[in-house]
């Protein structure tokens, strides 16, 4: 006989979202499913709740058992309240259910499915927040059933949990349904208390069971053996499920202050203001006092247009026009006359007026969308400036106080991390963040020293003299002597490079810088710079949760080719995973993810991305008259080598070469460069694997360095291989900024050196005083080393 | 006129004309009311408002007896508002209608009791109390105001003038309040300095209600 099923009715302003929920609560059925009606949104498509639909869908619901009712929010509350009265007498059984909207549907539906009563099913959705409050820390414990009852099990068995996951919803349907087949009484039991009946999905997912935890199933009645088989064998095999696009946890923040960005400097505190927040609520203002207030209004907004306009004439020519042009929206009778009308008819004070009216006229601008709604931040630039003003406080954000200073705020957007002057900026202090969050990576590309994790940051006053060590992770407040012994004080001035590279015999070697954006091109181009030996355009994107468009990437490589006009810049394509995660290109978990997918290797499951990358690079290369050379990282065989030049010239690249990080792309350096154009070395990366030492690795100093006869004899082999093809060989690694390396790579083959523009001119004058000659013998003499220091006094022997 | 009466009752044509009076100052302020709501809500409440008050306008050509109509106008409200105005709105009229009798004639205690049943059909539908920043801050304040008139003897033109004076006020004070019901109370205190475009609504529908009966 097939028993009548209670009804699930779904109330939803959005007929979608209602849809969707549906869609998900039917994954986790197994069987028949319940009758499930939904009354979401408005005949005309609009968002919007009908009583009058609400009250047929629980009808069409009803097939005896009775209804419950998960609703979404506000009217849907009242729609179904109202469907309830209008049914009066005719109305079927019914709960309307006060749970969360999609883990209610969700363990209504698998509970109803499984043929529970309306009071069941009602109680399931009811507490099916409980596993997400204890997932997240705020629930109770696991609700165990009374332990003083006369259980007893004829059956039992045990198993250990091997899902990532847990025993997550998907999992917990799975083991109700199954349960519920039997003709047997089921209850999972975790090893750290905890005891429940197996058909309820809510129930086992209150035992926060994890990975590696074991459970013991439990059974009584005439199937029990199979109930308990069955179930066990469910865990075992994982539940059919090892999510192969789980995402990676994030990286937790550390215990105590970590070092990220090596350097030791002492400096005065400068905090970053916390954003802006609406202003406080103020009386209303009095009619005789209006007139005045406008005034106070239009004062604020006079000095804020003559501080953008100030600041316009310090300022380089593209950012001079920026400001200028915010100057002129500053001053756009739009703005002034809404918050003035806002203070005439509603009484507002001067900053609430000018708060709501700024946050109406940058709503505008964002509907209006494209260009337009790019300004809308600087209208949210605007309106923080005159509040301030008017409020009399700081500015939020990064304010150049005017000398040096240690940065100190909670954590650091990228974008103010990226707008940071290294002139000014000698070490960043943050209270949260890990040594893979976006400041330490930015921190360290900018070799602005760092310490995050540092919890009690906040509480040092601004002005304090504090002595940071970005390697240690020290961080210590009025520094004595011997503490600053070796600490910087000032920022060491930038050296621009007087001459192209040339070694004392006049052969050239180019001089290029590291850049990850328009900004520390146009920094590079400061210094001179020949060129960029690696543009990471990988930088532009760490804040974007979704793919750039095309557009806004040619717009960010433009700006970098642009800094360049017709000279050499290697553009290389987006290096994600590893130390350098991004939202939008969700990495598979790995233990080790150095080892892991990064690089070129993740365009094995997301080529179009690469593709589009680029197109935009192409673009930009056409737009800018700027021919980028382009490159992959993380190339390891030839045959990827291949692949990725055949892809590059498909798409339009002119010049097309890869990065040799790993061992193996060195030994095989002759394979790869017949299929390229060119290739870079990229000797961080290249130590690392080669001496099988993490880059972040503690401790292990004399095994990660470039100096070691394992690591030179690679870069010889790379060497070789470009002489004899003909084909450049560049290095943009940190190896490349030593002046005693220098020689020894151009010695062992290389063409081009690629490095922060401050260390440009301390190269350059390390190769001014050797010959070619010289380089070679240099080189010959470290490959024969066998030690690192060895190589290195070997080194300074030939070049005496 | 058909809807001029010398006893002082409302007549179904008088009530029918206020629902028009209504429906043209949320048609006339639909842009108004929506920006209200764009501020602490979902950007709904006028052109829900004018959606349904277009639907009932469309049905009360040939208005029968003041139950029916008016059971009939809360219906309609319910089905093709779409927000929670719907509801409330329609339990209101739902209520109201229940006091009205079957005949075309309404007497002002009959109004009065009926508007009083109206308004706690808003209050139990929509849990709120006065403060929470919602209709309800406009309508008590010209229910009590209406009764308030009619017992001391006052004409139902002086009374609902009263009463859209009052919720008048009612809706003033709202924008000092703190949102605790629907949408709004999500914001929380940055719901603060938005009047609400609930009460803003309701004050309409008792200046509709005055309209109508001025010079009855």
């Amino acid at each position: 006989m097939t028993v009548a099923l209670v009804g699930v009715v779904v109330v939803s302003h959005s007929r979608r979202l209602a849809d969707a929920a549906v869609e998900l609560a039917m994954q986790m059925v197994h069987g028949d499913p319940p009758p499930i009606r939904i009354a979401a949104g408005m005949p005309d498509g609009g968002l919007g709740t009908d009583a009058t639909a609400v009250m047929e869908a629980i009808t069409a619901a009803d097939a005896g058992a009775g209804v419950v009712v998960l609703v979404d929010l506000g009217s849907a509350v009242l729609s179904a309240e109202m469907a309830v009265e209008l049914l009066d007498d005719s109305a079927p059984d019914l709960r309307v259910v006060p749970a969360p909207f999609v883990e209610g549907l969700l363990a209504a539906t698998v509970r109803a499915a499984s043929g529970a009563t309306l009071d069941e099913v009602a109680l399931e959705a009811a507490r099916s927040l409980t596993p997400k409050l204890q997932a997240l820390g705020a629930g109770p414990g696991p609700e165990s059933v009374d332990t003083d009852d006369d259980w007893h099990a004829d059956s039992f068995d045990e198993a250990t949990l091997p899902n990532p996951a847990g025993l997550h919803a998907r999992p917990a349907a799975t083991v109700a349904s199954e349960a519920a087949k039997y003709d047997a009484e089921v209850r999972l039991i975790h090893h750290r208390g905890g005891s429940v009946p197996a058909t309820t999905p809510i129930g086992l997912a209150t035992l926060n069971a994890r990975m590696g935890d074991d459970l013991r199933v439990e059974a009584r009645g005439p199937q029990a053996a199979e109930a308990v088989a069955a179930i066990i064998a469910m865990i075992r095999g994982g539940f059919g499920e090892i999510d192969p696009n789980a995402q990676p946890p994030a990286a937790p923040a550390p215990a105590q202050p970590l070092g990220v960005s090596a350097g030791r400097v002492v400096g005065q505190v400068h905090k970053l203001t916390e954003p802006m927040t609406a202003p406080p609520e103020h009386d209303r203002v009095p009619a005789n006092a209006v007139d005045a207030e406008i005034a106070t209004l239009g004062g604020a907004l006079s000095a804020v247009i003559d501080e953008y306009r100030r600041r316009a004439e310090l300022s380089a020519p593209q950012a001079a026009d920026i400001l200028q042009a915010t100057a002129t929206l500053a001053g756009d009778s739009t703005l002034v006359d809404a918050a003035a009308g806002l203070i005439r008819a509603r009484g507002m004070d001067a900053p609430n007026a000018f708060w709501q009216a700024a946050n109406h006229v940058a709503q505008s601008m964002t509907d209006v969308g494209g260009m337009v709604a790019e300004r809308a931040v600087d209208l949210a630039d605007i309106r923080d400036r005159v509040v301030s003003h008017l409020l009399g406080i700081p500015m939020p954000g990064v304010v150049d106080p005017g000398h040096p200073f240690i940065l100190v705020a909670r954590d650091l957007a990228p974008s103010e991390t990226a707008t940071l002057d290294g002139n000014t900026c000698l070490a960043i202090v943050t209270a949260e963040g890990g040594p893979t969050s976006h400041t330490s990576i930015l921190a360290r590309s900018m070799g602005i020293p760092a310490v995050v994790g540092c919890s009690r940051a906040l509480d040092i006053a601004d002005g304090t003299v504090v002595l940071v060590d970005g390697r240690t992770g020290e961080v210590i407040e009025d520094p004595d002597e011997d503490q600053r012994a070796g600490a910087r004080t000032s920022r060491a001035p930038l050296r621009p490079l007087e001459a192209p590279g040339r070694t004392a015999d006049g052969t050239p070697v180019s001089l290029l810088a590291n850049v990850g954006s328009g900004g520390n091109a146009t920094f590079a181009a400061r210094a001179n710079a020949e060129g960029i030996g690696l543009f990471r355009t990988e930088f532009c994107f760490l804040d974007r949760a979704v793919e750039p468009s095309v557009s806004d990437q040619v717009q960010a490589y433009s700006e970098v080719l642009g800094a360049f006009p017709g000279a050499h810049v290697v553009v290389r394509t987006l290096d994600a995973g590893s130390d350098k995660p991004m939202a939008f290109l969700p990495m598979p978990e790995e233990p080790n993810p150095a080892l892991g997918v990064r690089g070129y290797r993740t365009s094995r499951t997301h080529q179009p991305m690469l593709e589009r990358q680029l197109d935009a690079i192409v673009t930009a290369s056409t737009a800018s008259g700027t021919d980028g050379w382009v490159m992959a990282p993380m190339i390891s065989t030839a045959a990827e080598a291949h692949d990725f030049a055949a892809l590059a010239r498909s798409r339009g690249v002119t010049t097309v070469g890869v990065m040799i990080e790993t061992p193996s792309a060195a030994l095989q350096a002759a394979d790869i460069l017949s299929e390229v154009d060119f290739v870079s070395i990229g000797t961080n990366d290249l130590t690392q694997y080669c001496m099988g030492v993490d880059r972040q690795a503690v401790g292990l100093g004399d095994l990660q360095d470039p100096w070691q006869p394992g690591v030179l004899r690679l870069l010889k082999i790379i060497g070789d291989a470009g002489r004899a093809s003909g084909k450049p060989v560049g290095v943009c690694g940190e190896a490349a900024a030593d002046p005693t390396l220098a020689p020894v790579l151009i010695g062992l083959g290389v063409s081009s050196l690629s490095m922060s523009p401050r260390s440009l001119q301390s190269v350059a004058e390390a190769l001014s005083e050797v010959t070619v000659e010289q380089c070679r013998a240099a080189a010959d003499a470290a490959v024969a080393a066998t030690t690192a220091s060895g190589a290195r006094d070997a080194v300074r022997a030939a070049l005496a | 006129m058909g809807r001029v009466n010398t006893n002082q009752s409302a007549s179904v044509a008088t009530l029918v004309e206020w629902l028009h009076q209504f429906g043209s100052l949320v048609e006339q302020n639909k842009g108004y009311l929506t920006d209200l709501d764009s501020a602490i809500g979902d950007a709904d409440h006028g052109s829900n408002m004018a959606r349904g008050m277009t639907a009932v306008l469309n049905q009360v050509a040939d208005p029968g007896a003041a139950d029916a109509l008016f059971k009939k106008v809360g219906m309609t409200l319910v089905s093709s508002v779409g927000g929670a105005s719907g509801p409330l709105y329609g339990t209101f009229f739902m209520r109201f209608a229940t006091g009205l009798g079957d005949g075309t004639e309404v007497t002002p205690e009959a109004l009065v009791s009926s508007l009083r049943a109206g308004l706690d059909g808003v209050i139990s539908r929509g849990k709120a109390e006065l403060g929470d920043k919602t209709m309800v801050d406009a309508m008590t304040p010209a229910v009590v105001a209406i009764e308030g008139s009619v017992a001391s003897g006052e004409s139902l033109a002086d009374a609902t003038r009263a009463g859209a004076e009052a919720a008048r006020r009612g809706r003033e004070s709202t924008i000092a309040m703190v949102a605790r019901k629907g949408r709004a109370s999500y914001l929380g205190e940055r719901s603060k300095g938005h009047q609400d475009p609930g009460a803003t609504s309701t004050t309409y529908l008792f200046e509709a209600l005055a309209a109508s009966l001025d010079g009855v």
